[in-house]
């Protein structure tokens, strides 16, 4: 196949290169775009040998919880449902695929069932990341979920909103929060986030359209 | 604004979720073999009891499943969460009701 | 304190104790109640009945709507009934002597999107025929309408048009209720409060009569006019309503100067708001997604409608909230009213008017007492039967004229 990349955008190439390459609030908050990861639709149900034979292509466990994260050098499993998962990798979209579908096509050799559904959809959301000290209090201005450490522990993903746009919202550490947005939804996002942000960036001027 | 538990996710807001109105409704077995007033039965009318009520919502936003909760409709108060697969607990009952059959 | 508020005149009629029979009963002691036992006085000669309320007269619903009269609805039977009805607001100030200060200042419904402005520009059409006022308005006619209202095209949502009905407008509603209750007394209606139902009493599959809280009063005919608790009342009667209750709010702001003429709705961002004659901004939202009778909604309802507020009136972003509160409709499957005869013999039903049952006050009191007293739908409710869910001559007025009030 080509390489089309040069050719791709993101969600957020309209908006101010502000936002593209890291917007500021030193000390406090910053928001940068994360775009081009790629993103791998599953499900599949988790007690079936389809599964088992999934992890091994990973190299992780499909995590069985709300909110786990498991994690292996390239990739990051997100809990979704419970036989949903979406994968965030390092790797080309098409290995991942090819990867996990010869698995289960060798399965199915042996003459045992393989229902799972395996899908490219790096092209629904980008990545937004905000961090620093005050990032969780930028999300709670517009997020319904307990973000309180006592609720919503380092390393976990959840599905939410946040200013009523659904999301996935991942706590990598106290300070650093990753959004997933449809892409379509992306630019609102940052622009609320960066309105949001204005408290803790008191040198920033105020947000212009793109 | 509603705290309901999902059953996968766990309390979340009301925001997140979808109300999919009385559960335990099934489709009927053969929709053609029934008569008109059957078919009205099921496709128009539907209990809405004052006190306890079983009923469908969904977790839009969230892992998208729907499950039932036993909420009083006077209190708001949710008195039970179960998922599709679980029957129908007995909570509630005696309560002052409307519609209940 | 109470030397401030406006006097409640409860001495316009008398409070008496339930009699042991009547020839008629009307449950519920609200708007539509009220005008039911009016019409059946006033148009059948009915005066040996009683409203009987749970509460204090017209406490429910009637206090807590948001005034809007119109009649400019899609279907041919929805335009009937409340273009009925409006031609009866335009009489009955007189007809009661009891100025209740309804105001024809006409009703906006703007359009956001290409399909509202084909949808208003078809329910204009279909207004005309059926002789209810109705004209399109551009965004710079809107303007001159309404010039508090937003016309930018730089907004969210911006106005492309809207449908006007200049004789639409708002009504005090306390008042309304008062002067029927007066009509009512001097009559010889018992309007009687503190009352609940509690049982139907039956002989075979026919009603004769009611268990109260206030013990049994037997009837020749009962009416249940009791919108979100008609369920709870058609149960212990022994049938099902295809209706479902549920919280509807609104809210007032404190008083202001008069800004604004005349009353705006818009569906799409769903807000309607209208100034009352003291000066209060009133608006209402939609209705809560889920079952309640609760009188009381979820805070995200009116946080939503007062943001689609913000961004159609920017002037009202110094306007401090006085009150927030909740009424309890009961929505129908179809967004239109059911008016008609149960499966219970000498047992009539005025339910269904979901969000928008105050206009229609006038013409479901008309219909109902005509049904109640002589046992046949009136030609206004004729189609707007109980059979129509099983016949499937629905009147679909969903998206058409019916929401958003």
């Amino acid at each position: 196949m080509a390489d089309l990349t040069g050719l791709r955008r993101s969600p957020l190439d309209g908006l101010s290169a502000d936002i593209r390459n890291g917007a500021a609030g030193e000390q406090s908050v910053r928001l940068l775009e994360r775009p081009w990861l790629t993103m791998v639709s599953l499900r599949v149900d988790p007690r079936s040998e389809a599964a088992r034979r999934i992890e091994q292509v990973l190299g992780t466990r499909l995590p069985r919880a709300c909110g786990e994260v498991t994690s292996q050098d390239a990739h990051d499993v997100l809990w979704l449902g419970p036989d949903e998962w979406l994968v965030v990798s390092q790797m080309g979209a098409d290995v991942l695929v090819k990867g996990v579908s010869d698995a289960l096509a060798e399965l199915r050799d042996t003459g045992a069932a393989a229902h799972a559904a395996v899908v490219d959809v790096s092209a629904n959301r980008t990545v937004l990341e905000i961090s620093g000290p005050s990032a969780r209090g930028v999300l709670e201005k517009g997020c319904p979920a307990d973000l309180h450490p006592r609720a919503f522990d380092d390393g976990t993903a959840i599905a939410t909103t946040l200013a009523r746009i659904p999301l996935l919202l991942w706590k990598v550490d106290p300070n650093l929060f990753r959004l997933l947005p449809r892409g379509s939804f992306a630019p609102y996002v940052a622009r609320w986030l960066l309105d949001a942000m204005q408290e803790f960036t008191p040198d920033r001027p105020a947000l212009r359209g793109a | 604004m509603l705290l309901l538990n999902c059953p996968w996710c766990g309390p979340r807001d009301e925001t997140e979720y979808h109300y999919g109105g009385q559960a335990h409704v099934p489709y009927p077995q053969d929709p053609s073999a029934l008569s008109d007033e059957e078919w009205a039965q099921y496709l128009f009318f539907r209990d809405n009891p004052k006190g306890p009520f079983a009923e469908r919502w969904c977790h839009s936003v969230g892992c998208r499943r729907w499950f039932n909760v036993i909420r009083d409709t006077r209190t708001y108060e949710v008195l039970a969460v179960y998922t599709n697969s679980e029957p129908r607990p007995q909570v509630g009952a005696g309560v002052e009701a409307g519609g209940s059959r | 304190m109470a030397k401030l508020l406006p006097e409640h005149p409860a001495w316009l009629w008398r409070d008496p104790d339930p009699r042991s029979s009547y020839d008629a009963i009307v449950v519920g002691g609200g708007g539509h109640g009220l005008a039911t036992a009016y019409y059946l006085a006033r148009n059948h000669g009915m005066t040996n009945l009683a409203v009987l309320e749970k509460g204090w007269l017209a406490g429910g619903n009637m206090a807590r709507n948001t005034t809007i009269i119109r009649s400019n609805y899609l279907w041919d039977e929805s335009a009937a009934i409340y273009e009925f009805a409006l031609k009866q607001w335009e009489l009955l100030p007189a007809e009661l002597d009891y100025d209740f200060l309804f105001s024809q200042r006409g009703v906006l419904n703007l359009a956001h999107t290409l399909q509202d402005v084909r949808d208003s520009t078809r329910r204009i059409q279909a207004n005309r025929l059926n002789r209810v006022d109705a004209e399109w308005l551009e965004p710079d006619e809107v303007a001159k309408v309404c010039p508090i209202l937003n016309v930018s095209p730089d907004v969210r949502y911006p106005v492309l048009g809207a449908t006007f009905q200049p004789r639409a407008g708002i009504a005090k509603h306390d008042h309304v209720a008062w002067a029927l209750a007066r009509a009512c007394d001097a009559l010889g209606v018992d309007l009687i409060q503190n009352c609940e139902v509690t049982g139907f009493v039956k002989d075979a599959n026919r009603v004769v009569g009611v268990e109260t809280t206030r013990g049994r009063i037997n009837a020749g005919t009962v009416g249940l006019v009791a919108a979100g608790h008609s369920s709870v009342l058609a149960e212990k009667a022994g049938f099902r309503l295809p209706v479902q209750s549920h919280p509807l709010q609104a809210l007032v702001s404190e008083l202001y100067e008069p800004v604004h003429p005349t009353v705006v709705m818009s569906n799409h961002v769903h807000v309607y708001v209208s100034q009352a004659h003291k000066g209060e901004l009133v608006m209402g939202a939609g209705v809560d997604a889920y079952n309640g009778y609760g009188q009381r909604g979820s805070f995200h309802v009116i946080e939503r409608q007062m943001a689609a507020a913000l961004e159609l009136f920017p002037i009202f972003g110094r306007a401090h909230l006085l009150r927030t509160w909740g009424g309890i409709v009961d929505v129908s499957p179809d967004a239109s009213p059911i008016i008609g005869a149960t499966p219970v013999e000498n047992l009539y039903v005025n339910c269904g008017w979901g969000t928008g049952g105050f206009k229609a006050t006038p013409s479901a009191g008309w219909a109902m007492a005509h049904t109640m007293a002589t046992g046949e739908p009136h030609e206004l409710n004729r189609p707007f039967g109980l059979e129509r869910f099983t016949t499937g001559a629905l009147i679909d007025e969903h998206g058409a004229a019916a929401v958003a009030h």
